[in-house]
């Protein structure tokens, strides 16, 4: 390779490549052996290696002047800056005097063609209890760990004067559009997107049942 | 005349060279978000990893071995580039063309099976990220195949030769991305 003139030797590209496969090989035999810390390692470790090699004997990043590494290294420290500045946010699930919302709704599941979700599967009583129970409360007096910090404090479902001015109606009104949507705190989210028809009269109905 | 994107030198770099760096330094930010953001996202949610299991390891491992490949031959066209043979460039080109062609027809295959399985870019957030990251970046395959025709047929009539080390240079970046995207996609389950 290095018999005609140039300003550097270059690296053996088909030997390179060659490595690139076994690597390759590696990486895809990892998982096999079914021990998860020798798959992350197959998996990133040899993913690093092969983006070295293709730095290094492809984009012969090597003999590119100095700034050129070095403005690569920023905008990759960029990376690594913004993991640290987000994650909190993104990945803190519960704290003091705030509520994540859209970490307490699990995501519906995909609806596969061979599979179709069965609708026996939808437990009111559990959903309440994983969903609305943070403010509401396990036997929904409001009382929910998440209640002391909400501005506005959930709706007392085990007092009659709350059930004066309501109906199942009304209920199913709040469960699909949200509290704003009748006046109360937006807090209250809209769960029309997330619970069919079926699912929302079934999580009424256990509302009601709590009714004294 | 020699054209100014190789004689231009006041950084110490071909100006073709240059630019294709900067594009890069801009692309990874752009990649590096989405990747980034996804990364959090697996980590903080743990049901994430049984939406990935629905993820085939071995077309995304057929089409690391497409893209390794289309890098060699991307980077033996520049070599014969550098020695001046823009016909040989021109068909090395082409061959890394064809490796883009059939990493985008492997990919369609899949994203097709995949979605008649109910796994669409709104069933939920892991297959949006999913479609997102894949999707920019075979856009960027897409993108290199367009740019390569060009170079390639002008580096047959050997003109603008240095335009093939540069496009490779971009090539062998897209290759990268694809390394990362493969074990965070397909391998971590």
């Amino acid at each position: 390779m290095s018999d005609h003139a140039n300003e550097h030797e270059h690296p053996n590209y088909v030997k390179t490549w060659g490595w690139l496969v076994v690597l390759l090989m590696i990486s895809v035999a990892g998982p096999m052996l079914g021990i998860k810390v020798v798959t992350l390692i197959t998996a990133f470790g040899i993913a690093l290696v092969k983006a070295l090699l293709v730095a290094r004997n492809f984009m012969h990043v090597n003999v590119e002047p100095k700034f050129i590494g070095a403005v690569l290294v920023t905008t990759l420290s960029l990376m690594v800056l913004m993991f640290f500045l987000v994650a909190p946010d993104v990945m803190k699930h519960e704290g003091q005097r705030w509520i994540n919302l859209s970490a307490a709704v699990p995501a519906p599941a995909p609806e596969t063609a061979e599979e179709p979700p069965p609708e026996a599967l939808f437990d009111a009583e559990a959903t309440f209890q994983t969903i609305c129970a943070s403010c509401h409360g396990q036997s929904g007096k409001g009382d929910g760990i998440a209640a002391a910090a909400l501005p506005v404090k959930p709706a007392n479902f085990a007092s009659p004067e709350f059930w004066e001015t309501r109906d199942r109606e009304s209920v199913l009104k709040v469960i699909r559009e949200g509290g704003a949507a009748v006046g109360k705190d937006p807090l209250m989210a809209a769960y029309g997107g997330i619970y069919d028809e079926q699912q929302t009269e079934a999580l009424a109905d256990y509302v009601l049942s709590l009714k004294p | 005349m020699r054209p100014i994107a190789t004689t231009r030198t006041a950084a110490g770099l071909p100006t073709s060279r240059l630019a294709v760096w900067w594009v890069i330094v801009s692309e990874i930010v752009i990649f590096g978000g989405v990747l980034v953001s996804y990364l959090m996202h697996r980590l903080g949610h743990s049901e994430w990893s049984d939406y990935a299991a629905n993820t085939n390891m071995w077309f995304g491992a057929f089409n690391t071995l497409v893209l390794l490949s289309s890098s060699l031959s991307a980077v033996l066209a520049h070599q014969a580039a550098s020695k001046g043979d823009g016909q040989l460039a021109c068909k090395l080109l082409w061959l890394t063309i064809l490796g883009a062609l059939l990493f985008l027809l492997v990919k369609s295959v899949e994203w097709t099976m995949e979605i008649s399985h109910g796994f669409t870019i709104t069933a939920n957030a892991f297959w949006s990220f999913y479609y997102t990251a894949a999707g920019l970046h075979a856009f960027h395959v897409l993108a290199g195949a367009v740019i390569m025709i060009f170079v390639a047929n002008a580096a047959a009539r050997g003109e603008e030769l240095q335009r093939v080390e540069a496009v490779g240079i971009y090539w062998h970046f897209v290759d990268i991305v694809w390394i990362f995207l493969f074990p965070l996609l397909y391998i971590a389950k």
